[in-house]
């Protein structure tokens, strides 16, 4: 009963085209800003902490809120863009910064996971330097940064 | 337990198989998005999400078949017991840790860990463990015999 699925599905994953590997790599945690200039040779996610976002977002970086709306209407990071549409949100960061330059995706805390899920979305969309700040929301209020 | 009446029985294993396979085929079409929602549990050790996202869409497939043509009930119905069980202690302990995450089931989109899902999973274990338990069964492509007993 168990073992026919099983077999299955390691088949079905050997012979696609786009097969997962066996192992979950973790996403790549940049300490330093300096590792930001890196010039990326394929399509990446990268995950920030709170000073490297605290950094980017002074110079002007573009932050995204991946949250349901009802927690945006709380409050934001000043200058967060955020929409429920996927296809809305990849026009306006694409008009904004366009599909190479970096931005900041954020949820509400580090064991959110939508930011995550919004990262991955928008590489679909052709986004190719992606960087999630983990902590998040709680984090950022946490420190007293900029909130609107 | 009370005999039930056989297509009561039917009804319920029709229901919980279509649940099962509804709950597999977008886990089965895009098993990335299916091995970060494992992730966000911070509960599966070694990166080993990806190998669960591989395999359980598979089994769901099948005991949502098995529940539906009526073959191995009685196994189908026991690993979707144990399955459902997993299920509700892996939401425990994220609700426990206070993790505000969407529960990856592949029933609804955007659903959260949390009471309702609880309270879901829950009403498909007893639904389960009834199955399990009413060996008098109606429509089986592959019923028991003496010699599989």
């Amino acid at each position: 009963m168990i073992t026919i699925p099983v077999f299955i599905g390691i088949i079905i994953n050997i012979i696609k085209p786009e097969s997962l590997p066996w192992a979950a790599e973790p996403i790549l945690l940049i300490k330093n800003q300096k590792d930001l200039s890196v010039i990326l040779s394929e399509p990446e996610i990268r995950e920030i902490g709170l000073s490297v976002a605290f950094n980017l977002h002074n110079d002007g970086t573009l932050f995204v809120d991946a949250r349901e709306e009802e927690y945006i209407k709380e409050g934001f990071i000043t200058g967060a863009i955020y929409d429920d549409d996927i296809e809305g949100l990849a026009a306006k960061i694409d008009s904004l910064v366009g599909l190479d330059r970096p931005f900041v995706i954020y949820c509400s805390d580090d064991d959110c996971g939508s930011s995550e899920d919004l990262a991955y979305n928008l590489q679909d969309w052709g986004f190719t330097n992606i960087l999630v700040f983990k902590g998040g929301w709680k984090m950022w209020t946490e420190s007293g940064y900029q909130v609107q | 337990m009370n005999k039930i009446h056989p297509v009561i029985v039917l009804c319920m294993r029709v229901v919980l198989g279509i649940v099962f396979l509804v709950a597999s085929y977008q886990k089965i079409l895009d098993p990335q998005q299916f091995a970060r929602e494992i992730s966000n549990y911070h509960f599966i050790p070694l990166g080993l999400e990806n190998v669960v996202a591989i395999i359980l869409p598979w089994i769901e497939v099948f005991i949502g078949l098995g529940l539906i043509l009526g073959i191995m009930i009685d196994g189908s119905s026991l690993i979707s017991g144990v399955l459902l069980i997993m299920f509700n202690l892996l939401v425990i302990q994220a609700m426990i840790r206070g993790f505000n995450i969407e529960c990856g089931c592949g029933l609804k989109e955007g659903q959260m860990v949390g009471w309702q899902k609880l309270m879901e999973n829950m009403t498909l274990l007893i639904t389960s463990y009834i199955i399990f338990n009413q060996k008098n069964r109606s429509f089986q492509l592959l019923p028991k015999t003496s010699l599989s007993e």
